[in-house]
């Protein structure tokens, strides 16, 4: 039991960093030190390293020159430095993993291969500081000794807890690209082989031939030495075909045998094409059987080919380059040419390039360090679980969350086959495994539906604004639906048909979309071909099956690169689903921004949101137009003219509204993904944006209340003149834009036009264009008409207009005196910030005694009072805080009771106060 | 033996070691490189009783000769230990071994302990690696002195390979699983009060938090034991859970050190002794719950932890070294004492430091109506919280040390600039970045050898 609590000090004086006077004392080598050299330095432990990031390396154990390395990825010298990658070559190739399981049956006359599972290895060599996973595997090879050739491919890190950490993951990535390399050797094997029959077959028939002609020349009962010595050699080649028939027995019955390694990885449609392919060689050892059909052959020497008859039927097959069979020195199988075949040789280039392209994939995705993969992992599954609250400020988790919940692990198929016909013998554990997503088992909790939140706040309610068919704003509502096309700038007007196929054209370049994507429609016209060709041969004596794998691959990328041409017509053909992995490329799916004018417009047609402002709300817009109450002129403000130009110009400026509706309507979908230009805002981006918010943080001593704005629901506007400077600030604030849409449709990062009413429902930051022209003193006219609802960044005057916010939420993120250096370091504190403020508002909108009254007696007053209780007695926050938690809150309500929608798509309600808006500057 | 023979291999000693329940340990060798007969085994351990695949003497023999294949271009510096870790699908075994020098006959040898399991319980021992690894590891240091003595190393070995199988006998059974519902824990209670009460859970959570995760949990009701077991797993991560150990009904288990939570049953007469030494050598300090008494204790910070911890060993290392006699190992149970250090016993102190981050979570945890699901979502956000404070406080460190290349000696903007004001709160935060980053709490504090009993009594003499 412990003892007690009180301090018993040390008795005696710490002999720290004294010489141990005692002869007797313990040398240092049995010691431990007493100060590791993580403790004066934690990030030292991969300092000494010779290499400056991991890398992954593949070997060889040449029979020729021992081990040797053949290649690095990355390729890049640089990233090896001087390490010595002969001598590690050696260190990992001299693990002797294999020889001693394989065996050769006794009694056994034919040579045998060996079958011999995939080992893997973690080692290091602690005096390099290099520790690498190695993974053996053995490809065939019909010159090699044994015909066995060892290689291995290596993941090298200095960091050896990341590879243990994650040697779950690294053995299942290496599993796949060596079962690539050794379908694709097999092909190559079976191939060689085949050709190899047939040059023995052709001998044989020659030298069959020449011994009847000398037996026919000589006496019955004589045989002279030439005619002995042809005897043997025929009998050598008739042993080598029998040798090599047996041999293609084995290599063909492959994937027949009973996998030992629950870690190997295969493709359940491979493994049902290579059964297809050991009968149609079963029937082709059959027609082998016939060694000596070349004795039909014309006079000419000429080889007729072995299966010709049925092969003649093929026309397909016909037009394949067939192989001559040559004159061969039978002696034995392993007496041939010694050259030493490349590995791009031994596995046929397609299932080379393709399992170098999955390295390669595997050195990106487990670059850096581990302490940054591991948080982004666990980060992933915790985000997993809270799927109600992600929409507000997280990056989308994506549709392939089923794929991620797999981790990094999606297997890889060389041929590209889908996803679901994977079968990993043993699931590969996923040390940072997922709870399975609960909360959609909530039952949508009857106080919390749509109309209840309004109901419940009554300060919301009225601030609903009605619409009224004589607000001027409704005639211009019409031209924010479609003028953004024509007045933003050209980089988020982008055509949606072009935009598609620049996709197309990207995923097209990209390698990896290369490999993956495979219109489904092809594979099955594959399929076919495959039927009708079964047990045919192509021109060298592959049997086509065996070939199929790779047509399939070639032909897909010839059809992707069809597809470009094509254009978006191509891409819109749904596929059929059973083809996952090919599809996610090509199968056109509108994203949110794409969808969103169609959701906008049905949804502002019925939403109780404001269509129209309220007449007797005009006079406070001149309140703007003259400025603040603090500021005397009207210059110190935002030097808007619009209070010159008085009322004349809000007339006009409804014909130029309507001009620009007319021209809009020409243009292109206005709430195409401002933000991201019409892709998925990533994580990279936020974490670039992250650098330009700490410069705004740091910059403007108003910041806060400019978050506060965002955060709280009340939309920002950013003029400038330079869209450079205003498109980065906005990029920046966007990060405080709650539930910003997956594509960031929430923000308008520039904007050249007039914007209306509706147009402040749909977004919350807005990049606005300071323009002198007569379009300008529109735009200005509308940012003076709207000022209740907007607060005004100006970058140019550097000055910003908007409520007072007085709260301490925010003093953590936006303080100027912030000592953070770096953007990424900044990004990494407001996630934490905001992440928190989302949990805040999960538990606000959840909390069921804040919504519903305790006892029938309680009316709406008591909730919330209680409601506001909490806010300020448990959570600590004052109005203006609770304004952002609120808001935060209303969004997870509309987000949980309409997913579909969500807070991305449909604006929350519009709402406003009364409060005047104050100037801040510099 | 006559000049013209060959030299006779020396037989395989073989141990057999009874171990409660199915252990998934196949065997453990340790094994040698001969300069006559290369590699050689001279110990095998196994497992008596039920297991889950079978390898006959020939097999282990042959495995543990494989680990050494390749060492003769070991170049390693005298006294390191390197691991090696194989999977064989062709044998269906997994095999860990530790390569260390050792003296043997007086020739330096390369030596290779190595434990063995079947291929299908990957997913089950790699969490346990590291454990495994590093108590391997401080028993071949003392292996390594006894063999240097010329004495037989094989006892040594054995203080360390049994408990170790009975370590991995006990996980199997007993480990937490990966995937805890929250039902089972204190967190679906209707109310804080409902089995935790006053301010019991708040200090237990707080205190395994900054604790690393790692918290011990005696008692002498195994169901309330396993109540708070499983609630504080659920704050670990999935592969830490699988670190951690639910306590025995009937009986307890011995404390293993490197679990991150383990529940003990108290005996009898109501008292659970805890060894002072393995306790030390847990690689991150430990909560200690008494769900009895309802106490929250905690050992030093990680710094100070790690700084008792090395000393403990060296002073156990020297005294082996000391040692006369091979008879004369030293007990686990015994504290080595000598002339420069003695330890203190009184390890586990109150928890000092407040904090408001559990604080606001448990209160608010409960607000939230149980059987929902409500209350895993708020604490995924709170763990999310946590896990990201934890890496934004590491990023800023490296940046303002560029990555430990200058001193770090802005605690204080620290603090202001991640809202870590809060003692309670930057321990906590602290503790997650040094699952991360090992050696950091060293780092930052910069004082491992004064601790803060030390700090404590200096303050009180003013």
């Amino acid at each position: 039991m412990i003892g007690s609590p009180d301090v018993v000090a040390f008795t005696k004086e710490d002999d720290f960093g004294q010489a141990d006077p005692d002869p007797w004392a313990i040398p240092e080598e049995f010691s431990v030190p007493l100060s590791p050299i993580s403790d004066s330095n934690p990030w030292a432990k991969t300092s000494y390293a010779k290499f400056t990031k991991d890398f992954i390396l593949i070997s060889e154990f040449s029979e020729q020159v021992g081990p040797q390395p053949l290649l690095t990825i990355p390729e890049d010298p640089k990233v090896c430095g001087t390490f010595d990658l002969n001598y590690f070559s050696l260190r990992i190739m001299s693990v002797d993993y294999q020889a001693s399981f394989v065996g050769h049956p006794p009694g056994s006359g034919y040579p045998r291969l060996s079958f011999v599972e995939d080992s893997r290895v973690v080692l290091g060599d602690s005096k390099e500081g290099a520790f690498a996973y190695v993974h053996h595997l053995t490809l065939y090879d019909l010159e090699a000794r044994g015909f066995v050739r060892p290689f291995c491919m290596a993941y090298v890190s200095a960091d050896e807890r990341k590879i243990m950490l994650q040697f779950q993951e690294l053995s299942l990535r290496f599993s796949q690209a060596s079962e690539c390399l050794k379908a694709g050797n097999r092909r190559a094997f079976a191939k060689e082989l085949q050709r190899k029959l047939r040059d023995l077959e052709y001998t044989h028939s020659v030298l069959q031939r020449e011994e009847g002609l000398q037996r026919e020349a000589g006496t019955q009962r004589m045989y002279s030495a030439h005619a002995v010595e042809k005897a043997n050699e025929l009998a050598n080649v008739e042993k080598s075909i029998y040798e090599h028939r047996d041999l293609l027995r084995q290599i063909s019955s492959y994937n027949k045998r009973p996998r030992r390694d629950p870690q190997a990885v295969s493709c359940q449609r491979c493994i049902n094409e290579c059964l297809i392919e050991c009968e149609q060689l079963i029937d082709k050892y059959a027609k082998l059987a016939r060694p000596f059909s070349y004795n039909d052959k014309d006079e000419t020497g000429q080889a007729v080919d072995a299966g010709g008859d049925e092969e003649g039927d093929d026309e397909g097959v016909k037009r394949r380059p067939s192989y001559t069979p040559q004159l061969i020195k039978a002696k034995s199988a392993k007496c041939f040419d010694k050259r030493l075949k490349t590995l791009p040789e031994l596995c046929d280039v397609t299932f080379y390039d393709a399992t170098v392209t999955l390295l390669k994939d595997t050195e990106k995705g487990f670059r850096g360090d581990l302490c940054y993969l591991h948080t982004q992992r666990l980060d992933k599954a915790l985000r997993r679980k809270q799927r109600v609250t992600n929409f507000l400020f997280e990056e989308d988790l994506g549709d392939d969350d089923e794929e991620d919940e797999r981790g990094t692990l999606r297997p890889f198929c060389a041929v590209n086959h889908a996803v679901d016909n994977y079968t990993p013998l043993n699931p590969p554990h996923i040390v940072l495994g997922t709870e399975p997503l609960v909360l959609d088992d909530l039952e949508p909790p009857g106080p919390l539906n749509p109309g209840h939140t309004s109901e419940a706040e009554p300060g919301l309610v009225e601030s609903h604004l009605e619409s009224s068919p004589s607000d001027p704003t409704l005639e211009t509502q019409g031209s924010s639906e479609g003028n953004i096309g024509s007045f933003s700038s050209d980089k988020s007007g982008l055509d949606l048909a072009e935009k598609q196929l620049n996709r197309a054209k990207s995923q097209a370049a990209d390698p990896d979309c290369e490999l993956t994507n495979e219109p489904d429609m092809e594979r099955e016209s594959s399929s076919e071909d495959l039927e009708t060709t079964a047990g045919d041969d192509d021109g060298d004596g592959t049997p086509v099956s065996l070939l199929e794998v790779v047509s399939e691959l070639e032909a897909s990328r010839e059809d992707e690169c069809e597809g470009i041409t094509d254009g978006a017509s191509d891409i819109l053909i749904p596929l059929d689903s059973a083809c996952c992995m090919a599809q996610e490329g090509f199968l056109y799916e509108a994203s949110p921004a794409e969808r969103a004018p169609c959701v906008g417009q049905s949804s502002n047609s019925q939403s109780p949101v404001v269509n129209q402002e309220p007449q007797a709300l005009l006079p406070l817009q001149n309140d703007y137009t003259v400025g603040s109450p603090g500021s005397e002129s009207p210059a110190t403000g935002l030097e808007l003219p619009v209070g010159l130009l008085g009322d004349a110009v809000s007339r006009t400026s409804l014909e130029e509204g309507a001009d620009c509706t007319m021209s809009a309507s020409t243009g292109s979908d206005r709430a195409a993904s401002p933000l991201g230009y019409g892709g998925v805002v990533t994580l990279r981006q936020r974490k670039k944006a992250g650098q330009g918010a700490l410069k705004f943080v740091r910059q403007y001593p108003f910041a806060m209340q400019a978050l506060w704005c965002l955060l709280s629901g009340r939309t920002l506007v950013v003029l400038g003149a330079d869209e450079g400077r205003v498109r980065r600030l906005v990029s920046a604030l966007a990060l405080f834009v709650p539930a910003p849409g997956k594509c960031g449709e929430r923000v308008q990062a520039w904007l050249s036009c007039p914007f209306t009413l509706t147009d402040l429902q749909r977004w919350k930051l807005i990049g606005l264009q300071r323009v002198a022209s007569p379009v300008g003193s529109s735009m200005l006219y509308s940012l003076s008409r709207y000022s209740r609802y907007i607060s005004i960044l100006d970058v140019d005057q550097k000055t910003l207009r908007c409520p007072p916010y007085r709260g301490q939420l925010l003093a953590n993120i936006a303080d100027h005196r912030t000592s953070i250096r770096r953007g990424s370091t900044f990004f990494l504190h407001l996630q934490s910030t905001l992440c928190e403020m989302a949990a805040k508002a999960f538990l606000l909108t959840f909390t069921h005694h804040l919504h519903l009254p305790v006892s029938c007696t309680e009316g709406p007053e008591g909730v919330e009072g209680r409601r506001r209780c909490f806010l300020q007695g448990q959570l600590g926050l004052g109005h203006e805080d609770s304004q952002i938690l609120l808001y935060l809150s209303q969004l997870v309500t509309q987000h949980y009771l309409q997913p579909a929608t969500g807070g991305s798509a449909a604006a929350t309600s519009f709402t406003f106060n009364y409060t005047t808006s104050v100037l801040y500057k510099i | 033996m006559s000049s013209g023979c060959p030299p006779q291999s020396p037989a395989v000693a073989k141990s057999e070691v009874a171990v409660e329940g199915e252990c998934p340990l196949l065997a453990a060798t340790f094994a040698y490189w001969d300069n006559i007969l290369g590699p050689r085994v001279r110990h095998i351990w196994t497992p008596k009783g039920e297991q889950l695949m079978f390898l006959s003497d020939g097999e282990v023999t042959f495995l543990a000769n494989h680990t050494l294949n390749g060492e003769i271009l070991r170049s390693a510096e005298c006294g390191a230990v390197d691991v090696k870790f194989f999977v064989l699908a062709e044998k269906g075994v997994i095999i860990v071994s530790l390569i260390f020098d050792g003296e043997l006959k007086g020739d330096k040898n390369t030596c290779a302990l190595s434990i063995i399991l079947p291929q299908t319980e990957l997913a089950f021992y790699l969490p346990l690696h590291t454990i495994c690894v590093e108590r391997l590891k401080h028993v071949i240091r003392k292996g390594r002195i006894w063999m240097q003595k010329g004495y037989n190393i094989i006892s040594v070995l054995s203080l360390e390979i049994i408990p170790i199988m009975e370590l991995l006998a006990s996980m199997k059974s007993h480990h937490v699983p990966e995937d805890i519902d929250i039902k089972d824990t204190v967190l679906n209670d209707d109310d804080i009060g409902d089995s935790c009460h006053e301010d019991f859970l708040h200090k237990a959570v707080s205190s395994h938090l900054q604790t690393c995760g790692c918290s011990i949990v005696v008692g002498s009701n195994p169901e309330k034991v396993n109540k708070i077991v499983r609630t504080l797993c659920l704050f670990l991560t999935p592969a830490e859970r699988k670190c951690s150990r639910l306590c025995k009904a009937d009986s307890s288990f011995k404390y293993d050190t490197g679990l991150f939570v383990q529940g003990l049953l108290k005996d009898s007469t109501g008292s659970f002794v805890l060894p002072f030494r393995q306790v030390l050598y847990s690689p991150y300090p430990t909560t200690h719950i008494d769900v009895d008494i309802n106490t929250v204790k905690q050992m030093p910070p990680c710094h100070e932890h790690t700084y008792n911890q090395r000393r403990y060993m060296r002073s156990e290392l020297s005294a082996l070294w000391k040692t006369d006699s091979e008879d004369d190992i030293p007990p686990e149970t015994v504290i080595h004492t000598d002339e420069t250090f003695t330890p203190d016993l009184n390890i586990f102190q109150d928890v000092m430091h407040k904090d408001t981050l559990v604080k606001s979570f448990i209160d608010e945890v409960f607000m939230l109506k149980p059987g929902l699901s409500l209350r895993s979502t708020y604490l995924a956000q709170f763990l999310l919280l946590l896990h990201r404070k934890a890496l934004t406080l590491l990023k800023y460190i490296e940046d303002e040390t560029q990555k430990g290349k200058k001193p770090f000696r802005s605690l204080r903007n620290l603090k202001t600039d991640l809202d870590l004001t809060v003692e309670g709160d930057l321990h906590i935060v602290m503790a997650f970045a040094e699952k991360l980053r090992a050696g950091l709490h060293s780092f930052v504090f910069s004082k491992p050898f004064y601790t803060s009993m030390q700090e404590r009594d200096v303050l009180m003499t003013f």
